[in-house]
């Protein structure tokens, strides 16, 4: 990771990515106030209810929104090296299939395409060898904890075949 | 006192050869299902109990043992070697353990983890046999208010963890004090930024979020560096065991760690991840190598591993004298000794000395097994640094993703990970330290319900929170700690307060 | 790795004998609490005596046990061969989180086991009978502060029954909840609290000990082997039971619903469940068929009563 504290400059453009991290902190305080308020303050003896802390917390994400915009403009965020975006995709993509497919397809069958998309996402472009590669190694490890340590994890055609 | 000749004659029948081996297999398998991420103690002992059943009560009682710490222990390991955390209490391994893991120093890691988690499950044991009715008076004083103070400290510590920016050290907690918010309310069972959706009513799972952020969004981290990334970890510079250097920093640590974590654990409402935290931040603070800290400094593994061990054996200082499980997994151990015919509670020691002093018998007997499995293994689990990248992340997340699994299988929770790992990448690109978001999670919501809980005890009467002697003496150390520092800095003095940490050790 | 898979696999092999599956069990609670141990004694006993080859249970947590129920009702549907763990804690937790599925969407089996609450003080309070502590709540509610369990649970339920039975307005108690049994006992021990409420068996060693004084239970007749007068006798009608119940998925034919109902009649028959009972400490309250149902809705009909007066429920 890169190092902070660059002396600040007036010259620099301000940075874009930290404003708008600056306006996420602002929505998620903004949101934070929308839904607490629709909450019956019911605080009891204690005075400090439910919305309470809620508001406390949201009132500080807004000071640092502030705080993280004036840091934009005066350039003091570090400086972020360029990511791939390839590699990301073919990872979240694997995620995301596993979480569809988990209860249709079992799981071996989901997280051995998770594996094979993440292989793939470092560069193992053969996905006729990772593939089978992870649905056997999920596999092996679907018997051994669904079957001998009892963790409840799904079976889908694959396991039944053999179950 | 025939205290101790009940622990030499528990110790005899532990050390049994039939009875060593189930020691072997309970702490075999507890690594095994513990090293899991996500997948923590709890769960571990609850799966693997019924296993025991099948033995006689002795057998079982020591299998037990080793389950427990197997399963207490498995988490550093992935914690250290893969920057995934098993669970909430060896967050913090995680920080310093995987620096030096990818210095190709994992096994001095692994091995203080290992030895430290003996030390201290060796003392804590000790601990428990003898001076455990005092520990538990100790504990029953700290109601809600101690308890908020004892909070305040932890938060204060957090800010060890925030990295070279206040700025975007003070986000992280932030994010992750709002993420705590969510869930119903305990105190008034109403719902918080749930929008509806019922699988948001409990709240984020922490051990949800750590593997998320750690596991998840580090993999896409490395995996976004294309080829620029560091090529390959080495996975062994230097002696894959620890050095003097390594002994002369790490006992103290062990030592100080062991002294915090106990009684933490011990409190109603302690939890091993205050003690870690706590740990740390003291490791810190005395540490001689300051410059080390953040970029594998062997103290900050050393301490927290030996206080989430110490914490494990505090918590059966209530679970024993009191029958007060205060833990899941302290929950499910009081199951387990209802089978063995062991009621805990006030009168146990007296009533069923011969049990009891088996059980502690037992644990001593477990934590020696947990060296003699783990030691040896090291060499090999540094190894696994050496499989090639997109087979070693590939399988971090089938792991990942099957602890996950295993503990809820629900496509929400699927969904969390994957959403929460987006915004661990996110946060890793800009530079956002990960811990405090957990940090936050696990402390907000105990910080926020003891406070409520001491005002309505007091019916809104504020005094009460600074009127108690022990309160007070918290808030002070906190308050201590925050400006100390603080009026130091800004006289441009930042060299008195490194030499008087120094002095002080 | 290797090694540690191959220990496992021997480790296992050697205490886990591979059997079909049979029936499934929904826990939907984490491991640790009283469903989850009602869902795995159900585990180890129909394995045991022999009514089912191999039993899994699967922990569904959540929102006091109604993501599990919704998550049972919809994906078992139809299923004999599923079977869900639930309480009376559901009751509540599904009024008071607006479950839009309830006990109507599942087929309620039998009530297993049964749990009364117990009203303690420390050892070292002044309060001496229940007498004395509906006294001091008719003199100033908020000065006596409750512990219990998570709120709007059976405790909360309890302690609202008690205000209203003495007079005092119900919204005006000064409860403090608890995540788990084991905290708020911390709380009463160290007389951070005036009194506490929870299930008997969490107070039993301590009162046994004499650190904790058991002022009162709220069961109809005295419980045996307990010395403590019932609610009712200190002149508060209230009757609370915090019970446990197995039921199966929606849409069975009768004769599927004969058969688990079978099976649960001689799981709760069998002497492995009667040992259960014992080590648990828990009371055996089986209940089944029509005479359960009736039970249920008298249940559901009251707590939602309670609940709003306690103003947990609109």
């Amino acid at each position: 990771m890169t190092k902070g504290h660059h002396p600040s400059s007036a010259t620099r453009r301000p940075d874009r990515a930290a404003l708008f991290i600056a306006a996420v902190l602002a929505a998620i305080a903004g949101l934070i106030f929308w839904d607490v308020s629709r909450l019956t303050g019911a605080a009891g003896y204690s005075q400090v209810g439910p919305t309470t802390v809620p508001y406390a917390i949201a009132c500080c994400l807004l000071g640092l929104a502030v705080w993280t915009a004036i840091e934009a403009f005066r350039g003091d965020f570090p400086e972020r090296e360029r990511q791939e975006v390839a590699p990301v995709i073919w990872i979240v993509g694997g995620l995301a299939a596993q979480m569809l497919l988990l209860n249709i397809a079992g799981f071996s069958i989901a997280t051995g395409i998770l594996f094979a998309l993440t292989a793939r996402g470092f560069g193992k472009r053969k996905l006729w060898f990772s593939l089978p590669l992870g649905i056997v190694l999920c596999f092996a490890v679907w018997v051994i904890f669904a079957k001998l340590l009892q963790l409840s994890l799904p079976a889908g055609p694959l396991e039944r075949l053999f179950f | 006192m025939a205290t101790f000749e009940f622990l030499m004659q528990g110790l005899l029948v532990a050390a049994q050869p039939m009875n060593l081996l189930y020691a072997l297999i309970g702490v075999t398998l507890g690594t095994a299902v513990g090293v899991l991420p996500g997948i923590g103690p709890a769960l571990t002992v609850a799966l693997l109990l019924p296993v025991t059943y099948r033995l006689d009560p002795g057998g079982s009682l020591i299998m037990f043992a080793g389950i427990y710490y197997g399963g207490m222990y498995g988490g550093s390991t992935t914690s250290i070697l893969l920057n995934t955390p098993g669970e909430s209490a060896s967050i913090v391994t995680a920080l310093e353990g995987n620096k030096m893991a990818r210095a190709g120093r994992g096994g001095p890691a692994l091995a203080t983890a290992a030895i430290g988690s003996f030390v201290a499950g060796l003392i804590a044991t000790l601990g428990l046999a003898f001076i455990a009715p005092y520990i538990v008076k100790l504990a029953l004083v700290f109601g809600p208010r101690e308890y908020f103070a004892l909070m305040v400290l932890a938060f204060v510590t957090v800010s060890s963890a925030f990295g070279d920016s206040t700025l975007r050290g003070l986000t992280s907690l932030f994010i992750g004090l709002a993420l705590s918010v969510v869930g119903i309310d305990q105190l008034t069972g109403q719902a918080r930024l749930s929008f509806g959706v019922p699988e948001l009513l409990d709240g984020i799972e922490v051990t949800t979020l750590a593997v998320a952020m750690f596991a998840i969004g580090e993999t896409l981290y490395i995996a976004a560096q294309g080829d620029k990334g560091p090529d390959k970890v080495e996975a062994v510079r230097g002696s894959v065991w620890m050095s003097a250097a390594d002994w002369a920093r790490s006992w103290k640590a062990w030592l100080r760690g062991t002294f915090i974590g106990f009684p933490i654990g011990a409190m109603p409402a302690g939890g091993a991840e205050i003690g870690t935290f706590l740990s740390y931040a003291a490791e810190k603070r005395l540490t001689k190598h300051p410059e080390e800290f953040g970029n594998g400094a062997i103290e900050g593994v050393a301490g927290p591993e030996a206080a989430n061990n110490a914490s494990a054996a505090g918590t059966l200082v209530p679970l024993l004298t009191l029958g007060l499980p205060t833990t899941a997994t302290a929950a499910i151990m009081l199951a387990g000794f209802q089978q063995y015919g062991l009621q805990p509670g006030p009168l146990l020691f007296a009533t069923n000395p011969q049990l009891v002093w088996g059980l502690i018998a037992s644990l001593l007997i477990a934590n020696f097994m947990l060296l003699v499995l783990n030691l040896p293994l090291i060499g090999l689990w540094v190894k696994l640094l050496t499989v090639p990248k997109p087979w070693l992340y590939a399988g971090i997340l089938l792991f990942a993703t099957l602890g996950t699994i295993g503990a809820n299988p629900s496509v929400y929770e699927l969904g969390m990970l994957l959403a929460f790992g987006l915004l661990g990448y996110a946060m890793r690109i800009f530079g956002y330290p990960i811990a405090p978001v957990v940090v936050g999670l696990i402390l907000g919501p105990l910080a926020e319900q003891q406070l409520r809980r001491a005002l309505a005890i007091s019916q809104g009467d504020y005094s009460v929170l600074f009127t108690s002697p022990i309160a007070a003496v918290l808030l002070l150390i906190a308050a201590a700690a925050l400006i100390v520092p603080l009026i130091l800095r800004a006289r441009g003095r930042g060299e008195v307060l490194s030499q008087l940490a120094a002095n002080e050790d | 790795m290797k090694h540690i898979f191959l220990a496992t696999i021997l480790a296992g092999a050697m205490s886990l004998p591979a059997v079909a599956a049979d029936y499934t069990i929904i826990a939907p609670a984490n491991p640790g609490g009283g469903w989850d141990q009602t869902a795995r004694s159900l585990q180890t006993v129909m394995q045991q005596e022999g009514i089912s080859g191999n039993v899994q249970v699967q922990n569904v947590p959540g929102a006091g046990g109604t993501i599990g129920l919704a998550q049972f009702a919809s994906q078992q549907k139809g299923n004999p061969n599923a079977l869900i763990v639930g309480g009376y804690v559901m009751v509540g937790a599904i009024l008071t989180n607006k479950s839009p599925v309830t006990l109507k969407d599942v087929t309620p089996i039998a009530r297993l086991t049964g749990e009364y609450e117990a009203v303690v003080v420390p050892a070292s309070s002044e309060i001496k009978t229940m007498g004395d502590l509906v006294e001091a709540l008719k003199k100033d509610p908020g000065a006596v502060s409750w512990a219990g369990g998570s709120a709007g649970g059976t405790d909360h339920i309890a302690v609202g029954l008690i205000a209203k039975a003495a007079g005092v307005d119900p919204t005006k108690i000064n409860y403090i909840a608890y995540s788990g049994g084991g905290e708020a006992l911390a709380a009463i021990l160290g007389s951070q609290v005036t009194a506490g409420v929870s299930g008997y068996g969490e107070f039993e060693s301590q009162v046994k000990a004499g650190t904790l004084r058991l002022i009162a239970v709220s069961s109809a007749e005295r419980i045996a082997g307990v010395d403590a007068p019932t609610l009712k006798e200190s002149g508060l009608d209230v009757v609370v039971e915090n019970w446990r119940m197995v039921a199966a998925a929606p849409g069975l034919s009768d004769e599927q619903k004969a058969a688990v109902s079978a099976d649960i009649e001689k799981l709760a028959k069998s002497a492995g469940w009667q040992e259960v009972l014992k080590t648990k400490g828990w009371q055996d309250s089986y209940l089944a068929g029509d005479a359960f149902n009736t039970q249920l809705d008298k249940d559901v009909a009251a707590t939602e009563g309670v609940l709003k007066d306690i103003g947990l429920v609109k």
